[in-house]
Order: C-alpha cells, then sequence, then structure tokens
C-alpha cells in the first residue's frame, strides 16, 4: 500500500486533470516524434542512395539538437501553464498536512508517467512514420525495401537521452516552483492570477540582438556546406531571439494598443487585447514557438520544391541537346579549323549511317583553366591559389571569334590582343585581363549572352568567357603552363551539341551506340581526337528524377513534420487559454456579453496575433535566401526567380494552411468559453 | 408606477434524466416601485436565487410572467437576452465577479465598450460615480491589488454606470466582512435615495434591514412583507428577526 501511494496518486492527479494532461501529453509527443525523426535520419542508411548523403546527414545530426533545443524550450512553456494550474491542488495537499518533500514525490511520479507515455507513443509514431517516409521514399527513387520495421536503435537511444535530460529539468523547475510558495500562495495563485508582465525592453533588445547577429551571419556565410557548425549557431540564435522578441515584443505591442483608447476601448478589442496583454508571455512563446515551425516548414518547402520544379531547366542547362558530345584534344594543332572540319564531318557520318538529321546542332571549340583572379590579373598557377581564395577562383574559357559568330549568329570582329567577356554568375570590373604568365587581353566589349554550357553549369564556380580573334596564337602562352605534375592546365576541347527529333527511347539508344562508336580507339585515330564525353539528356533525365524526386519527398515528409508540430501547438495553445478563459467570459455573459459578441472578439484576438508569427517567419525566411541559394548552388541550381515563386507558393500554401487550423482551433476555444453554463 | 411586475411565478426543474421534478417557485406575486429598496429573503433553496435568474433574463420561467418597465421578458430572444441586460440591469454579486485581466477602471467600463460607447463619454460618467464611491485612486488597480469591500464597490460601479432601471444584487455582503458590510449598505442606501431601483436577494439580516421593503420567500411563495414606515434600522432589524423566528418555528401565515 504505501509503495503505491505516490504513484495513484500522480496517476488520479492526472486523470482528474486529463483536459489539462491530454493536450500537454500529446505536444510531448509530438516533439519525441519530431526528434526521432529527424535523428533517424541522420542516423540511419536510409540516404545512402543520394547524392550528398553525407553533408544531408550532418545536416539532420546538427538539425536534431536544434529540434531539442525547441522542444526544451516550448515544453518548459507549456509546463508552467500545466504547474499554475496545479497549484491550487497542491497547495491544499499542503495544508491537509503533506510537506512539500511529498509533493515532489508525486511531482516526480506524475513527470514519469507523462514522460514514458510521450516518450513511448512519440516513438512509436515517429517508427511508423518514418517507416512510411522509407517506403515512399524507396517508391520515388524505385530501389528494393524490405518491408520489416526497421528501427534506428541509435535514434531510439537518443531521443531517450534528450527527452530524459529535458523531463528531469521540467521536473527540477516543477519542484522549485512549489517549493518556494507557501501554502496559502499556492491556494490562492490560479485566482490571484499572474501580473501583467511589463515590456521588458532588456530582453527585447538582447533578442533584437540575437537576430541581427544571426541575419548578419546568415547573409555573410560563404559556404554553408563549410561553414555548417556556424550555420547552425545562427539557426540556434534565431530561434531564441524569436522567442526573447516576442515574449517582450509583443507585451510593449500590447501596451501601445491598450493607450490608444480610440481602439482599445471599442467591444472587439477590449476584451481581446486585455487577455493578450494578461497572458502575453506564454503567449508570445507560443506564438514564437509556431513562427520557428512556420520558418522551418517554408524553408524545407521552397528549397526542396524549387530544387524539383527546377530540375527541368536544370537538365537542359547541364544537357543543353538530345545529345552532347565533345571531343578532347592533347595538342594544340588538332585545334585547326582543318582538323575540326575532318571531326565534323567523321560524327556526320556516324549520324547518317544511323538515319539521324541533327537539329539545333552547333558546335564550338573551347580550352578551359582555372584561375584566381586578383584586380585584373589571373593567376593560374595552382600552387600560389591558397585554400580559401579557391572560392574565389573562377573557370576561365577561350572561343574561337569565328565559332562564336557561328553559334550566335553574330558578326563581331576583334582587332589582335582583344577579346569578348562573358561573365557566367559574376561580374568583371576590369577592361583588360592579364594572365600573369602569359597572355594579356584588352576588352573590347562585354557580352550578355552565350549558348547554354554544360561546364559552366556544372561547376560551382562562376566562369568568364573570352572571345578570342584566334585561338592557336591567343593562348600558345598559356598552353605552355603546366601543374606541378607535369599535365596541361589547359583543356582542350570541341563541343558539338544537336537534338535529334526522335523519341526518348531512340535518343538513349542513340546515345549508347555512339558513345561506342567514338570511343573505339579506330575511330579516334582517324579524326584526331583523344577522348570523348557523350551524354544524353533523355538519359540523365532519369536519373535526375530519381534523386531530386527523393528530395523532394523528403521536403514534403519534413514539412509535414514541422505542420504537426505547429498544429499541436496551436491547438494546445486554444484549448488551455480557452480553460483558462471560461471563467472569464461566463461574468462576461452575465455583464451582458451576447454571443456574437464573444465571436467577435475572438476573431479580434486572432486577427491581432495571427499575422505576427507567419510576418517573423518570412522575415527569417529572406534573410535565409543567400543560405538556401548556396545550399542550392551546390546542385547546381541556379534559378533564383523560381527560388523566388516557390517560396512565395510556400508561404501562400502555408499561410492559408495556417489559417485553416487557426480558425477550426479557434471554433474549439469558441464552443469552450461559450459553452461554459452548459459544462456544468 | 411599478417598474417590475412579478406575476403567478413558477419554475419547476426537472433532473437530468427526466426523472423527479421539483418545484423551485410555485407561485410568486410581487412589484417594485420606481426608486423603491426591496430585499428578498429567505432560506437556503428557497427559491432566491432561481427568482433572481429569472428576472435577470438567465433563466425562462415555466409559467407566469415578469414585466420590467413594460417589457415581457418571457418575450426576449435568447440571442437578445445578453444586450437587454446589459442596457437595463445591473449586477452585483456575492463573488464580485470582477475580471482579473482588467483594471478596476476596466472593469467598471465593460459593459459600457460593448454597448459601443465612446471613451470620453464613458469616462464622463466614471468620474462622478467613481468619486461618491470613494474608488477614483483605485482606478488603474487591478482586482488582485485592492481589498475585497473595495473590489465590491468597483462592481456597484459597473452596475450603476449603465444608469440601469434596477440593479440586482446578490447576496452583495456574502463574501465581506462587517466593516465592508457597512459601508456597502451605506452605499445602496445613498444610491437608493437618488433615486436608483434595488433589488437585492439576501439572507443576511443586516443587509435586509437597510432595505426599504423586505419580501420573505418560503417553499416557493412570498409568505410575507414587511414595509420600512417610519423604523430605522435597528427597528426593523428587530422586525426581520422575529419574523425569521415565526418562519423557522412554522408559524402561521398573516
Amino acid at each position: 500500500m504505501r509503495i503505491g501511494f505516490y504513484p495513484k496518486l500522480a496517476a488520479d492527479g492526472i486523470r482528474k486533470n486529463r483536459r489539462m494532461f491530454t493536450p500537454f501529453i500529446l505536444t510531448c509527443t509530438g516533439m519525441v516524434m519530431m526528434f526521432y525523426i529527424i535523428m533517424y535520419l541522420a542516423v540511419s542508411d536510409i540516404l545512402n542512395p543520394l547524392i550528398g548523403a553525407y553533408t544531408l546527414q550532418s545536416i539532420f545530426a546538427l538539425g536534431s539538437w536544434v529540434i531539442a533545443i525547441f522542444a526544451a524550450i516550448f515544453l518548459f512553456y507549456t509546463n508552467s501553464f500545466l504547474i499554475r494550474h496545479r497549484k491550487k491542488e497542491f497547495g491544499l495537499y499542503n495544508i491537509l498536512g503533506m510537506g512539500k518533500r511529498n509533493i515532489a514525490r508525486i511531482l516526480f511520479w506524475e513527470m514519469l508517467i507523462i514522460a514514458l507515455v510521450s516518450v513511448a507513443l512519440g516513438l512509436a509514431a515517429g517508427i511508423t512514420f518514418s517507416k512510411f517516409a522509407e517506403l515512399g521514399m524507396a517508391n520515388v527513387m524505385r530501389v528494393n525495401v524490405t518491408y520489416d520495421l526497421s528501427i534506428a536503435p541509435l535514434a531510439v537511444k537518443r531521443s531517450l537521452e534528450t527527452f530524459g535530460v529535458i523531463f528531469l529539468l521540467l521536473l527540477l523547475n516543477s519542484i522549485r516552483q512549489v517549493r518556494f510558495s507557501s501554502a496559502v500562495s499556492l491556494l490562492q495563485s490560479e485566482n490571484t492570477g499572474e501580473k501583467p508582465p511589463k515590456g521588458n525592453w532588456a530582453l527585447g533588445i538582447l533578442g533584437v540582438a540575437l537576430l541581427a547577429v544571426a541575419y548578419y551571419l546568415a547573409v555573410t556565410i560563404e559556404n554553408p556546406i563549410k561553414a555548417l557548425l556556424i550555420f547552425f549557431v545562427a539557426v540556434i540564435m534565431v530561434i531564441i531571439g524569436t522567442y526573447l522578441v516576442m515574449i517582450s515584443g509583443s507585451v510593449l505591442f500590447c501596451r501601445l494598443l491598450q493607450k490608444k483608447k480610440s481602439y482599445y476601448y471599442k467591444p472587439n478589442h477590449f476584451v481581446s487585447v486585455s487577455s493578450m496583454v494578461y497572458r502575453m508571455k506564454r503567449n508570445g512563446a507560443g506564438l514564437a514557438s509556431i513562427c520557428v515551425l512556420a520558418t522551418m516548414v517554408l524553408v524545407t518547402m521552397a528549397s526542396t520544391g524549387c530544387l524539383y520544379f527546377g530540375e527541368e531547366s536544370m537538365i537542359n542547362l547541364r544537357y543543353p541537346r538530345d545529345i552532347n558530345l565533345e571531343f578532347r584534344f592533347k595538342d594544340i594543332s588538332d585545334f585547326s579549323d582543318k582538323h575540326i572540319e575532318t571531326l565534323k564531318s567523321g560524327v556526320f557520318d556516324e549520324l547518317e549511317t544511323r538515319g539521324v538529321t541533327p537539329k539545333n546542332e552547333y558546335f564550338y571549340r573551347s580550352a578551359n583553366l582555372y584561375g584566381f583572379v586578383k584586380g585584373s590579373t589571373v593567376e593560374v598557377d595552382a600552387a600560389k591559389i591558397s585554400e580559401t581564395d579557391a572560392m574565389s577562383s573562377y573557370l576561365f574559357y577561350f572561343v574561337p571569334l569565328a565559332d562564336y559568330n557561328a553559334v550566335m549568329g553574330t558578326n563581331e570582329t576583334l582587332g589582335d590582343g582583344e577579346a569578348l567577356l562573358y561573365s557566367y554568375r559574376t561580374d568583371y570590373n576590369s577592361d583588360t585581363v592579364s594572365f600573369n604568365n602569359g597572355e594579356s587581353f584588352k576588352i573590347k566589349k562585354k557580352i550578355d549572352a552565350f549558348t547554354s554550357n554544360g561546364d559552366s553549369a556544372m561547376d560551382i564556380l562562376s566562369s568568364i568567357m573570352l572571345v578570342v580573334p584566334d585561338l592557336e596564337n591567343s593562348i600558345k602562352g598559356i598552353d605552355t603552363i603546366a601543374n606541378f605534375n607535369g599535365d596541361r592546365l589547359l583543356q582542350m576541347k570541341w563541343i558539338c551539341n544537336f537534338d535529334t527529333g526522335t523519341t526518348p527511347k531512340q535518343q538513349v539508344a542513340l546515345y549508347h551506340d555512339l558513345t561506342t562508336a567514338f570511343k573505339d580507339s579506330s575511330s579516334k585515330e582517324k579524326l584526331g581526337y583523344s577522348s570523348v564525353y557523350t551524354s544524353s539528356q533523355e538519359f540523365e533525365r532519369q536519373d535526375f528524377y530519381a534523386l531530386f524526386g527523393s528530395l523532394f519527398y523528403l521536403g514534403i515528409v519534413l514539412s509535414l513534420v514541422f505542420i504537426i508540430a505547429a498544429v499541436l501547438i496551436i491547438y494546445y495553445k486554444q484549448i488551455s487559454e480557452g480553460y483558462e478563459d471560461q471563467a472569464r467570459f461566463e461574468i462576461m455573459q452575465k455583464v451582458g456579453m451576447t454571443k456574437r459578441e464573444i465571436r467577435k472578439s475572438i476573431n479580434s484576438q486572432l486577427l491581432t496575433v495571427f499575422f505576427l508569427p507567419l510576418i517573423l517567419a518570412v522575415m527569417h525566411l529572406v534573410f535565409a535566401f543567400p543560405i538556401v541559394r548556396q545550399l542550392l548552388l551546390a546542385f547546381n541550381l541556379n534559378d533564383v526567380p523560381l527560388f523566388a515563386a516557390t517560396t512565395i507558393i510556400s508561404i501562400a500554401v502555408f499561410a492559408l494552411f495556417y489559417t485553416i487550423v487557426y480558425r477550426l482551433t479557434s471554433n474549439a476555444y469558441y464552443n469552450i468559453v461559450s459553452g461554459a453554463r452548459e459544462d456544468r | 408606477m411599478s417598474i417590475l411586475e412579478v406575476s403567478g411565478l413558477k419554475k419547476v426543474y426537472s433532473t437530468r434524466f427526466g426523472g423527479n421534478k421539483v418545484e423551485a417557485l410555485k407561485n410568486v406575486n410581487f412589484s417594485v416601485e420606481h426608486g423603491e429598496y426591496v430585499a428578498i429573503m429567505g432560506e437556503s433553496g428557497s427559491g432566491k436565487t432561481t427568482l433572481l435568474n429569472m428576472i435577470a433574463a438567465l433563466d425562462k420561467p415555466t409559467n407566469g410572467s415578469i414585466v420590467l418597465d413594460g417589457r415581457d421578458l418571457a418575450k426576449i430572444k435568447e440571442s437578445a437576452a445578453a444586450s437587454f441586460r446589459r442596457d437595463n440591469l445591473g449586477f452585483v454579486f456575492q463573488e464580485f465577479n470582477l475580471l482579473d485581466t482588467f483594471t478596476l477602471e476596466d472593469n467598471i467600463y465593460l459593459p459600457l465598450v460593448l454597448a459601443g460607447k465612446s471613451h470620453k463619454e464613458m469616462n464622463d460618467r466614471l468620474m462622478p460615480i467613481a468619486s461618491r464611491l470613494g474608488i477614483s485612486q483605485l482606478l488603474k488597480k487591478y482586482p488582485y491589488e485592492v481589498s475585497g469591500g473595495q473590489k465590491q464597490r468597483a462592481a456597484v460601479a459597473r452596475a450603476m454606470i449603465t444608469n440601469p432601471k434596477l440593479i440586482l444584487a446578490d447576496e452583495p455582503t456574502g463574501a465581506l466582512d462587517s466593516r465592508a458590510t457597512d459601508e456597502l449598505l451605506k452605499l445602496f442606501a445613498e444610491v437608493n435615495k437618488l433615486g436608483q431601483t434595488i433589488l437585492m436577494v439576501t439572507h443576511s439580516v443586516k443587509a435586509a434591514s437597510a432595505a426599504n421593503r423586505v419580501l420573505f420567500i418560503k417553499d416557493g411563495e412570498v409568505f410575507h412583507q414587511i414595509y420600512r414606515g417610519e423604523s430605522t434600522n435597528e427597528q426593523l432589524y428587530q422586525k426581520i428577526s422575529d419574523t425569521l423566528t415565526l418562519l423557522a418555528t412554522g408559524g402561521m401565515k398573516k
């Protein structure tokens, strides 16, 4: 009997207050589930088939920390509400002769029960969800998966540890609150109400400062993959900053509204503004949590959506035509017009024997090398380029004027030592380009277009094209530069791209045929090239779809998880506030508030605070834009308008969804506060 | 001219599953004249609160009618009941029913704000009332920062600020100590002298002895009534005590 006493009391307490505990346990469950899924993605091998799996996994590993911190803050917020509600009960126990120590024991058992239930439910939900996610992923990638339930023991272990710590902290906080208040103040705590918080300037300013630093970091990070840790520090700073700004900022905001008498003393605003001021601390925390989750959803949806919908343009950029051939040469003498003519007719012969007439075809010679720009000088010696300079180096490629004019249908002319310059993803501001151990070119004109170029698109570096009068003479000096292995830096190639006008299946067949034909060494000898790279848009498309389809899918899964958490928070907020406001609305109905006025005042409250988290989330998103763009660049995607479009669509979709959820839950709130009398 | 006419009032409650029927009020008849101060007394369970709820249009009678200032309450729709209460009645409750999210000032403004009055008009109305009730200095405080008596005065101010036809007070002294009780009763008497009609439900003899007329309810009927006439509060107190003793010992109906 003695052993079971406290657990029994605790279980009873939970059962009797289930309308308070149910939303709390649900919220905990949601948090555990979210954490487990992120952790699962980080440690399981589900992502292995993906390119960049390692990067993704480290993102999720760090992301799990973000979720843990977020969960801790949010659960503290929800638990404080619960404690406040229970204080009266504990005060009564205290007066009836139960010591603080005994109450602490009840609290311990209560927390243990909540922890067990919510962690068990959360893990179960997380495992089920992740299994479904895995099956879906396999479907997208057309990989075989076993259908037995897969659990990542490491993820389970981490979830247990993390939430063990969080629940322990919650327990200590509850005990602290009970310990430092007298029995009488406990008894009255619910009725006396918390003091309306003063707008705390210091916290608000600290929040703004955190946001500012985080924003600064976000905008200045050049390569988020290398600076992943800094990136996540920025994310955590944003989360904390959001909480501080929301909590103290919203109090100040409501105080201002209250000062404005013509606004405040209106039937719609009077009740809503005053009750917002009253519980702004907690309200602010709820809003901040919604804001953080909204940001996560928006970033995920916008970036993966952009990848998915941008893949066609990426394919077109990377593989400009149905069939793309790239012949490479060892010697600059092979680059002569005569040689190229021979090669071209050789290629056309091959096509003719297969009954293919090339369409939209274009050809050009190109000589590529990497260089680091200092002012107007280009350093091409790799030994002199330091690690940090590497990201500000460029891909240079030289194209002869004749080829340029032929491809673009222009009629440009160039004198000796002159060049046309085209910069891709960058600006080049000087009038001359001097290679430090080679030629120097005077820029005659900057041009703003060239045909799509697979190399530039694929390369994470920006590129600069120089159209020179004559390739052979112009780059002679550069041609001799070798790296420390004795290999030539300059890469010489002839690009030959064309459409076929045949079915996708025929295109893939042709691609395989041509690859076999040109890789043949007799062909190499006859046509005078050293190696060949072939690619087919259609063939590559399948790979692209598998990769980006699964990334997009992953994005949807994650967004869904975040949305579930956001819905739980909104629901929790409405229900808990509803029970808190019940007595208040009962009084107001007695004094003469009609049900219609209750509705109106709820709507007014909704409109006042509804947009706050969304606005702040959009602001976060704007500052995350550069980082996300950099991440997308790593996937060869540089379509800013498309990214902007997916961002805006994501915001619109989320706003719509958010409105619906808020409407539905505000109905639940309304039913609680207006049905107060019938409830008895 | 009567401001309130209650005639043949009957209220039967059915228990939740419709089994037992409880007759809370059998047949209540009385009227309140304009400017009167009436106390209704009775033991617990005698139907006092039921009566008050029906006069406040919070509940519908089973039979009979309540006419307030020429309007039959039975004919007021549920949806209009709240605004009717707001415009015509002022309430003072035992447990004050002040909202802890509002300052005292905003608590008092509540019915006016709901009625859509401008801040200036509200302020103009509040100032004289607040100074008469002695709470001018407390207006910016929150309910949990003031004493019970002060809370009740704020509640009285909230009841008065709409210039109601009738103030309904439900055990207004129930939660007050004796000093605060005296103050409140004095306040009611003063307000009444200014022409405010008050109907108070109480089981405190002291509270009832401040009224000009006392109605006694027993077994769902008005059993007896006493007019103050020329009596002082103390004399009325004595009369009420005697009547209650009579009621308790099952004395005969006069």
